[in-house]
């Protein structure tokens, strides 16, 4: 390759900046110079397999630098500030309730809010009213018991009554002291019975006033684990 | 809306802290950028990482893109910077390692570049393709300036004045580099094919 103007023709041909009129001048200095001809032809052939090329897949990375990811994170205060803090605001609310003993109460009229005392109230109450319940059994089961006890007693005596006049008829005057002892032992043994069985019937009543009692201690024991609750 | 006016609204969304917007605009060049860096470094590896220094360039030199210019030209300006850098990078540590101690000249300093992938099979670095691989296999008979050239000319069809402005050279010096390019590349072309 012999021409001079080789190695300034061949860049300037792949220069797309050139004029209309320096690229005639190329033209024409092709047309007439083989050893350009020749070099253009080279290039060329190089330059399309160089073109060849297939673009390669770009592999997986961090597109976005953590400065921004960052400062997208910060430019959306709204959702972090909740998603910060919607946590520590709902304990905190816990907190509250557990210590001023908050309680909400769902009515027909619609919603009461109380801050503090009332379940206290409410255990002194039911204690109270399982008090008066008790005092009004005792009460009750004691008069029900007097009458009960006089209604046996009178109908012992007349039954006994029954019988020593019975037996008055039978024997005659003869064995009156001996019917006099019979009916001592007869008021005696009546006396007994009516003591046992007014004891029994106070083991029962006293039965129902431990099971009152134990509702008592279950009503304690579960509003002592209500206020343990956080 | 026009490829330029995209560019101006993703760029000017990514300003205001847009994540999705950059990502956007990274998605519309990083294919360009990539291969762009994997031809001058001749592996995935360092053209990954060459990719995001240059992503990351960009991303930190954002506000000062005034749009004088397009956004390709501005982006392969950072890109040209930064692969310069890679190569400085390259040579300070396998001067370091080699303890040669040799001077060197600064056509020398940009051929530490590729000097890592020269002595390997470019097949195994570029899986996809047998051009790509053969492509690579032929770039790497040339030093750093001239492969760069041949880059930004035949790959990126800029012309010999912006190839100068990114080089800091003239446009002569770019346009003999270049052909100083071709005529190695013909030559190992012609004992190729002798060979095979």
């Amino acid at each position: 390759m012999s021409c001079h103007e080789t190695s300034t023709l061949i860049p300037d041909y792949f220069d797309e900046s050139l004029s209309l009129q320096q690229r005639s001048a190329i033209e024409a200095h092709l047309h007439s110079c083989g050893d350009c001809q020749e070099a253009l032809a080279d290039a060329k052939s190089i330059n399309v397999h160089l073109r060849q090329w297939q673009d390669e897949a770009v592999p997986q990375w961090q597109r976005v630098p953590a400065q921004l990811r960052r400062k997208a994170e910060s430019s959306r205060p709204r959702f972090s500030f909740w998603g910060q803090w919607a946590p520590l605001a709902g304990a905190f609310v816990m907190a509250v309730a557990v210590m001023f003993n908050v309680q909400l109460q769902i009515q027909d009229n619609g919603l009461t809010l109380a801050f503090g005392g009332t379940a206290a109230i409410d255990a002194d109450t039911i204690a109270a009213q399982l008090e008066q319940f008790e005092a009004q059994q005792r009460a009750a089961q004691q008069q029900t018991l007097q009458v009960l006890s006089a209604q046996i007693e009178e109908r012992q005596a007349s039954n006994n009554a029954r019988l020593l006049e019975t037996v008055i008829g039978q024997f005659g005057d003869s064995t009156t002291r001996s019917l006099e002892q019979v009916m001592a032992y007869f008021e005696a043994q009546r006396a007994e019975d009516l003591q046992l069985m007014q004891a029994s019937y106070q083991r029962l009543a006293d039965s129902d006033f431990q099971t009152i009692r134990s509702m008592q201690q279950l009503a304690n024991y579960v509003q002592y684990q209500g206020s343990q609750l956080p | 809306m026009s490829s330029t006016d995209q560019d101006e609204a993703l760029i000017s969304a990514a300003l205001d802290g847009s994540a999705r917007a950059w990502e956007r605009l990274v998605k519309r060049y990083e294919s360009r950028v990539y291969n762009f860096s994997l031809r001058l470094t001749g592996n995935q590896t360092d053209a990954l990482d060459l990719m995001q220094e240059v992503f990351l360039g960009v991303y930190r030199n954002l506000h000062r893109f005034r749009g004088d210019s397009q956004f390709t030209t501005w982006l392969f300006r950072i890109a040209h910077n930064k692969a310069v850098d890679m190569s400085r990078r390259k040579y300070m540590v396998t001067s370091l390692s080699s303890l040669a101690g040799q001077e060197q000249s600064d056509d020398d300093v940009l051929d530490h570049i590729t000097s890592d992938t020269g002595e390997q099979d470019p097949q195994r670095l570029i899986s996809n393709s047998q051009a790509n691989a053969e492509i690579i296999g032929y770039l790497d008979i040339l030093n750093w300036e001239q492969r760069l050239v041949v880059e930004l000319k035949v790959f990126q069809s800029h012309t010999f004045d912006e190839i100068a402005q990114m080089q800091d050279i003239s446009a002569n010096t770019a346009k003999t580099r270049f052909y100083s390019a071709l005529k190695l590349l013909k030559a190992h072309m012609e004992q190729r094919h002798e060979l095979s």
